[in-house]
């Protein structure tokens, strides 16, 4: 064994985030971390890299017990952990990003040239197709997670700790990545890998351990493991279904747009959407979605020749404000970059966006708005010791569940959910699928956006896939397969 | 205990306070007197109204630096019209050279997009120039003893600068609390994207918060031209930065989105605590800098703790 935590236990205000914890891992194998958010994954990992100390509990590296006191000291013993924010220097450039900390001894000169040449050589042996002078501002998001994983295996690590690599990554760069684990497996790397996405632990990992609330409550080699099995030791109740259908479709289209246009993301293009369906919107990482999405909202420059919600005429979207009066909402994707005041409580969070209906010309009815939170709180289910906590101290998805009610106040005619189960547990997920359910039966026009096939699949009436910016197929839903998606969304003909 | 020192903590300024009051009611006999007391407020009132409208634009994530340099052009060129026979129009155009000034601030970073601390370096060298050649680089001096009043006045044997200051707080206050504006100056501050996504005129507000930063100065230059019998073209150097470590003490962080005028207020009382104690001890006033700088840094190391 190489390594163990033992009896792990740690404390936060208020919360026992560790409870008698043990983890083991083996030289050369992949294990998956599980658990809903909240169940104290991350806790062990930032112990395990240095950040936390644990109240008690050890932690035994090849029989010798040891103490890491920064991650720095954690690194020393070669330990590397990827955090899900990369942490990368963004106007330095991969080779800088790469060797940042040990430029070498002389503190009066960097070599450049020969960390250049180190940094060159180290991604050749990974496979990795990176310049190591391209600055890493002018990297996507993948690229920068190479960067970060070259970074890691710099220091010779023995155990590389990936915290939701596969979030932000297309499909087929998660199949990069992969063979990249398999690859520094074979090379005796041991691998602790942390995803919401049980398709990805049946494919690469060897063990899993579950948590659940703060205590270990299974382990075991993957194979001897069901899906639902695993559902339900995360979860702690069985989830029937996964991917919950239950919208009804109508042929009376509510929204439309013709010649549909966001300079430089997306070309020309015309939809529909009818009633009671859930209309979604595929394709690869940077193909135009997520722009989409923010030019319908008016966030980004847009343009179009005609655009009808319910019958009625609308003439032009130039801001977000625009489009609120419109009746046109959008769940942006990036929750703690676009959806949240982190520093604010939840009521402010709530007020910001509904100051049409809870103020007045200049003041705002603390009454009213804090019946409104306590409302959404209540409806959402949004998992708080108050209203008036801060939304930084709550957990991704309850986090997410306040973004959607922040805007569904308004009663929206038109609803944009780009990504909303990003980052987010299986429970709360099935709640969000629950949701746009509601919202198409309601009579809302639903825009559902994901890079996620399974879902897109499971919970579309109709697909329309982008690739670079150009609407390659718009898919009914007898022909909606994982297949077609991804031969549409990677520019294969499929007509 | 754990609580007191929570308590502590969250408020460096309120705590310092209470430590200088301690320290120098024990130190000196003269200064828990009632007329030295007032005698703090109504030297502290001036800086702690810019202060004020300081810690708006601070809450937002911006900085206003020019606030000094509006002080002085506000307090010139009232004067000059007050000289020329009505004290009415004169602190009108004060009111108002704050109000253009703010607007253009706010103009510059809301439109602009300039960064906040570039563009008002460049609003206080222009303000000054203007100070400078309005004046001939003269002081106005003497004036009516209705507007004089205004400094030197007392209505129930409080100072009218002292009621002055705590109408503009209570003001302040509101407008932070229960307004709008209030609002999305800490949602700007915080997350500005955010905020612009629900909807709101961030530009709109962005300018607001300059606006109301330069009326303040505007408001504080009148107190002291109508006290000093006098506006000169100097007045108001350095202020921006009492402004700002008054804010600080208080609460703000530099980073937007969080602060509180209340705290403002105490660290702006603090400040005059500082300079008040130091005099009445006959500490030789070359110290009160080192001292000030001191005291800013120990409050906002024991704020850092957290």
């Amino acid at each position: 064994m190489l390594l163990l935590m033992k009896d792990i236990t740690k404390r936060f205000p208020g919360v026992l985030a560790l409870d008698n914890v043990s983890f083991d891992l083996k030289k050369g194998e992949i294990h998956a971390l599980v658990g809903e958010n909240g169940a104290g994954k991350s806790t062990l990992i930032k112990i395990l890299g240095g950040i936390h100390q644990p109240d008690s509990g050890k932690i035994i590296l090849k029989g010798k017990e040891v103490k890491f006191s920064s991650p720095l000291d954690a690194m020393m013993y070669g330990i590397s952990v990827i955090h899900q924010e990369l942490n990368l220097a963004e106007n330095l450039s991969v080779f800088q990003n790469i060797f940042l900390g040990r430029e070498g001894k002389n503190p009066w000169y960097i070599n450049f040239k020969d960390l250049e040449k180190k940094a060159k050589a180290l991604l050749d042996k990974l496979g990795f197709d990176l310049d190591p002078r391209t600055p890493v501002k002018d990297l996507n998001v993948s690229e920068k997670q190479l960067v970060a994983i070259a970074k890691a295996l710099a220091y010779d690590a023995e155990v590389l700790v990936m915290d939701e690599p596969t979030a932000t990554l297309t499909e087929h760069e998660v199949e990069r990545l992969f063979e990249i684990m398999k690859d520094l497996k074979s090379h005796g790397v041991s691998v602790i890998f942390i995803s919401h996405r049980l398709d990805e632990i049946f494919e690469v990992a060897d063990r899993v351990t579950v948590l659940r609330d703060g205590k270990k409550v299974g382990e075991g080699q993957v194979k001897s493991f069901t899906r639902n099995e695993l559902v339900r030791l995360m979860v702690g109740r069985e989830i029937k279904d996964m991917y919950p259908k239950y919208n009804e479709p109508t042929d009376e289209v509510i929204f439309s747009v013709e010649d549909f246009e966001v300079p430089g993301y997306v070309s020309k293009t015309s939809f529909e959407i009818r009633r009671g369906e859930i209309f979604g919107v595929a394709g690869l990482v940077g193909c135009g979605k997520s722009e989409l999405a923010l030019g319908l909202f008016g966030a980004l420059k847009s343009s179009f020749s005609k655009m009808r919600l319910f019958g009625r005429e609308i003439d032009r979207i130039k801001s977000p404000l625009d489009a609120l009066k419109n009746g046109i909402v959008l769940i942006p994707e990036d929750r703690k970059k676009m959806g949240l005041i982190l520093g604010l409580d939840i009521v402010k969070n709530i007020t910001v966006s509904n100051t049409n209906t809870v103020a007045g010309l200049i003041n705002i009815y603390w009454k009213k708005a804090r019946k409104m939170t306590q409302s959404a709180v209540e409806r959402f289910r949004i998992k708080t010791p108050s209203i008036r906590q801060l939304v930084k101290n709550l957990s991704g998805g309850n986090q997410q569940k306040v973004v959607l009610s922040k805007f569904l106040f308004r009663e929206p005619k038109l609803v944009i959910l780009a990504e909303p189960t990003r980052g987010i547990d299986v429970g709360a997920k099935v709640e969000v699928y629950n949701l746009i359910n509601q919202l198409a039966n309601e009579g809302k026009a639903v825009l559902f956006i994901s890079s996620e096939l399974p879902e897109i699949v499971s919970l579309s009436d109709r697909v329309m896939v982008l690739h670079r910016g150009v609407t390659t197929a718009i898919f009914e839903k007898e022909e909606i397969t994982q297949e077609n998606i991804l031969k549409a969304a990677t520019g294969v003909d499929v007509a | 205990m754990k609580n007191i020192w929570k308590f502590m903590r969250k408020n460096p300024a309120l705590v310092g306070l209470l430590g200088l009051y301690a320290v120098l009611s024990i130190l000196s006999d003269r200064f828990l007197t009632i007329s030295n007391q007032i005698n703090i407020l109504r030297q502290v009132s001036i800086q702690a109204i810019i202060a004020f409208g300081m810690t708006v634009v601070i809450i937002s994530g911006g900085i206003d630096l020019s606030v000094g340099s509006v002080f002085a052009f506000s307090a010139v060129v009232m004067a000059s019209i007050i000289k020329g026979g009505s004290v009415f129009l004169g602190i009108l155009a004060a009111l108002l050279i704050g109000t253009l000034f703010g607007l253009f601030n706010g103009v510059l970073v809301a439109k602009g997009r300039m960064q906040p601390f570039i563009a008002t370096l460049a609003t206080m060298a222009i303000a000054r120039s203007f100070t400078l050649v309005y004046t001939n680089g003269m002081p106005i001096t003497g004036f009516s003893k209705a507007f004089r009043f205004i400094g030197r006045g007392e209505i129930l044997k409080i100072p009218v600068p002292v009621l002055i200051m705590l109408g503009v707080l209570m003001f302040t206050w509101y407008l932070l609390r229960k307004t709008k504006l209030g609002l999305y100056a800490y949602s700007i501050g915080g997350n500005e994207e955010a905020t612009r996504l629900s909807g709101v005129k961030v530009d709109f507000y962005k300018m607001m918060f300059y606006v109301i930063s330069g009326v303040f100065s505007a408001i504080s230059a009148i107190i002291l031209t109508a006290r000093l019998n006098s506006a000169q073209p100097i007045f108001g150097q350095g202020y921006e930065l009492d402004a700002i470590a008054a804010a600080v003490l208080g609460g703000a962080s530099l980073s937007g989105g969080t602060g509180s005028v209340i705290g403002t207020f105490f660290g702006a009382l603090m400040m005059g605590i500082i300079n008040n104690g130091l005099n009445l001890l006959n500490v030789s006033p070359f110290y009160q800098q080192a001292v000030k700088g001191i005291v800013i840094l120990l409050a906002v190391l024991l704020e850092k703790e957290e």
